[in-house]
This record gives structure tokens, sequence and C-alpha cells, in this order.
């Protein structure tokens, strides 16, 4: 079977802190798995590990085949517009309006005229639920919904077959997150693009899910599907998903 | 114990030079890669040079009447007030235009760059910039570097002009020497390499304070506090290396 990531042996260590010590995982089109864990068990470590804003201490990262450890910068950054990100505060650029933002790949990346790159821009704000009304407004005016669905749309600007979402629910009211839900859902099946996201959030987590794996202790310790995530009686898995403060699962903050 | 903590400084130290050279080298190399982000480069321009003006207008103006008086309470006593203008004007371009521009630059806008560079890391802007296929050093920093070096001579020479006219307007209206005489006794002992000199300084402290700006928020910590931290690091080191660096400019360019 021909994966869009796989992950191999992968280790990060922070000075005697190890993080990631041996992380295996894959991902098939138009999959979205899911990473659960403690806070500071490495997930956003792992996915910054995997998009190279990290370099990792060894093992393997394959996109569509092509190992990434070994390539050049330059090399990495004609592959990252084929990536889409959407961090946990969204990580708009503040001195830029919405239509910036959102044209700011296509435009620096891409290469692509102004006018032209506007026109995607509004587009893909269409397909987030957004009007053009707002395309002048700065990220901070507007509410973090909105913020995150702009970031959305900036994700998905550049047509990536790839998106990495970091906590997308979070600091959300819970309608807000279902619409959220529902826009990764929509970007994601409707686009056929593949997705990893990092979530706390277990409505978010039964919602967005195919597949679902659970870092701890620096490796992956459980793999299922959505399903079996709710029917397993793996302690580790019942504990997290429970909200449980006793059990095998400890902090790792 | 003593020994093991000098030890650790000084390692300390050697670590942070690499880490600045490591910093300067990606951003210079990178810098001169096409794409140009020249709209950035503009941006920068605007915000060096012609937001600075007002604050480095107002210094030069208060420091050149100033130093006029105080030599007069000096030079009175022997009669050389004569000498009043010439001093004012080697003492303006050599050594108080490129300081006080210097240290008033640092603290306005080496402050607000690591601020600025410093949250950007926080929020994961720079990661953002990195996965949308621009490279941070290239956008950020090289903008910066080039024209914080270009145009901190130009608010020098700025600074020269307005601290000399401070001084005249004391010397002429408060003190009331003679107009043409303050005139000619400024420019007489004018000497080309005095400005020249005031200038080369200028563009190197131009340099350390955009070096040390975008150096400092590169590395803020998490946290409000993580980027207070590093504004105060990044003006406190910027005017240390201005003043280290003026003394042995002037010993080399003496």
């Amino acid at each position: 079977m021909k994966f869009v990531i796989e992950v191999d042996n992968l280790t990060k260590s922070f000075g005697k802190n190890k993080v990631l010590q041996g992380v295996n995982l894959r991902l098939s089109k138009g999959e979205s798995y899911v990473i659960i864990g403690g806070s500071g068990s490495g997930k956003s470590v792992l996915t910054k590990c995997i998009l190279r804003l990290l370099e990792p201490n060894s093992g393997t990262i394959k996109f569509d085949g092509k190992d990434i450890t070994n390539i050049s910068q330059k090399e990495l950054f004609k592959t990252r517009l084929k990536r889409g990100v959407l961090y946990q505060g969204g990580a708009l650029f503040d001195s830029m309006n919405v239509i910036d933002n959102v044209s700011f790949g296509l435009v620096y990346g891409y290469g692509m005229p102004v006018k032209d790159a506007y026109k995607v821009a509004i587009e893909k704000l269409e397909a987030v639920d957004l009007s053009e009304d707002i395309a002048k407004i700065f990220p901070s005016e507007l509410s973090g919904g909105m913020q995150k669905r702009v970031a959305l749309a900036r994700a998905i600007a550049t047509d990536p077959n790839i998106i990495f979402f970091d906590e997308p629910t979070t600091g959300l009211d819970p309608i807000t997150s279902g619409t959220i839900n529902d826009l990764i859902v929509r970007c994601t099946k409707d686009m056929q693009i593949s997705a990893i996201s990092i979530t706390h959030d277990i409505n978010s987590l039964k919602h967005i899910s195919d597949r679902v794996g659970l870092l701890y202790n620096g490796k992956i310790i459980w793999e299922g599907t959505n399903k079996e995530l709710l029917k397993t009686d793996n302690p580790y898995i019942v504990q997290f998903i429970n909200g449980n403060p006793n059990g095998p699962f400890t902090n790792q903050d | 114990m003593l020994l093991v903590k000098i030890g650790r400084m000084f390692i300390n130290f050697l670590s942070s030079i690499g880490n600045v050279t490591l910093f300067l080298t990606r951003s210079i190399s990178f810098g001169f890669i096409p794409p140009y982000y020249w709209q950035q480069i503009l941006q920068q321009a605007i915000q060096i040079g012609y937001f600075s003006l007002s604050v480095v207008g107002m210094t030069a103006i208060f420091t050149g009447m100033a130093m006029t008086l105080q030599c007069y309470a000096g030079f009175s006593e022997f009669t050389a007030e004569n000498a009043i203008p010439s001093v004012v004007m080697i003492a303006m371009t050599r050594e108080l235009g490129p300081v006080l521009t210097a240290l008033m630059v640092a603290g306005r806008l080496g402050a607000s760059m690591t601020a600025e560079i410093g949250t950007m890391k926080v929020t994961e802007q720079i990661d953002a910039l990195t996965t949308l296929s621009v490279n941070s050093y290239k956008y950020l920093v090289f903008p910066r570097l080039l024209t914080g070096t270009i145009l901190l001579p130009f608010l020098v020479f700025i600074d020269d002009v307005i601290g000399i006219l401070g001084g005249y307007i004391v010397g002429v209206y408060y003190l009331n020497f003679n107009a043409a005489n303050y005139i000619r006794n400024t420019f007489e002992a004018m000497v080309a390499w005095d400005v020249i000199s005031g200038l080369i300084k200028g563009a190197v402290f131009g340099f350390i304070i955009c070096l040390m700006g975008c150096y400092q928020g590169y590395n803020s910590k998490r946290g409000a506090e993580g980027v207070g931290r590093s504004t105060t690091n990044s003006v406190v080191a910027s005017s240390i290396l201005i003043l280290l660096l003026d003394c042995i400019l002037t010993f080399v360019l003496f």
C-alpha cells in the first residue's frame, strides 16, 4: 500500500530529555490521523519533526515515498507549500489583513501575481464560510473562531495534499468547535486531503478522526480506528477518554 | 567553585558568540539569494529612517544646545569662546552624533524589533512563514540588517546638522555670539574625515542594533515574560556594544 507519510523510528531529544523514542506512523491518502497524548508528551514535537521545523536526531520521514530527512533546505522549501498547517493559535500574521494572510503562500511561495492570489484567497475564504467583507480586516479584530477559519483558509490556499492541525478547537466554545470540526472534515474529505491532527478534545477526536494514535513515553503505544477507540479496554485509552486522574497514565509535564 | 563558575561563564560567552555568528551567516547568505523581498526592505526603511527622525532630531538639538552652554562655562574662563563652535562641531560629528543616534535608535527600534520578532516566534508566526515556504531569515532579518546599516549613517548626518544648529541657536541668540563669526568658526575647523568617521561609526552601530534586535527576538522564550526579557537583553546588549565599539572605532579612526 502506498502511503502519503511514512515515519520510521523517529527520535528527538532536547539535552537529556528524550521526547520521541522511536515513533512509527503511516498515513494513507485522504486519511485523517489524530495523535492524542498528555500535555508534554511530545505531540507538537512529533508534528514539527515531520514538518522539519525541528531536526530529528534519527529516523526517516517519507512524503509520497521520498525521504525528506536528508534533503537540502532549498529542496525542502519547494515541497513545503504542499503541506498546510493550522496552528493552535492560528499564527496569522498580525501585521497583515485577512486577504494578505490567506494569499501569502500563493504570492511569496508560488510567486503568483497579487490580483490572482486575491481571487483564490476569496474562494478559500468562502470555502470556510467567510465572506469577502472581512478581507481588509486585521486578525486582532476577529473572534477566536473566525481567526481559526481564516487560518484554515490560509492552510488550504496553496492546495496542499496534507494538512496538520494543531489543537484546532482549543479555546473555542462547543458550537464554534463543532463548526471548525465540520470544516475540517469538509476540507479533508471533499478535497481528498490527508490530515494529521493533535487534539485533547474528545468530541473533536470522534468527529474528525479516521485513525487515532496514543503517544506516551515517546512512542505510539496504541493505534486504532475511531470506532476501536471507543470500544477498546486499553487502560491508557480508557483513562484518557474518561479523564480519570488515576490510572497507568501519568502526565509528562 | 569560583573557577567552575568563571569557566561556565566563559563557555556561555563563547557559545553566545558562536550562535550570533551562525545567525548572522544564515541571515546574510540567505538574504543575497533571490527572490528579494523589496516590500519588506521598503517597510523597514520607513520604520528605521523616517520614524526615527523626530527622536533623533530632538536628541540632537538639545545636546547641541547643552554642549554649547557647557563649553561656554569652561572656555570663557580662558577667553577661548571662539573655539566653542568648532568644539561643538567636532564633538557632534565624531562622537555625540553617532553614539547618541545609535543609543536612541537602539531604545526605540531595537526594542520594537525584538518585541515584534519575539512575539512572532512565540505565536508560531515564524513557523507559519517557514511552512508557507518563506525563509524567515531572509524575510525578517536581512531587510532589517540591510536598512539599519544603510540608513543609520543618514540619521547620524541629520543628527550632526541639527546638533550644530542647536549650538548655533544658543550661541547666537542666548550667548550673543556674532552669527557670521559663529558660522565661520564652525566651518573653518571642519575636516571631511570628522564627518566621515562619524558616518562609518553610524553604519557599524546600525548593523549591531538590528543584529541584536533580531537575534534576541528569534531567541525569545515562551510567554510575555520571555519576550520582555529578550527586549531588555536586546537594548542592553546593543547599548554596551555601541559604547565598546565606539571606543575601539575611535582608536582605529582617530
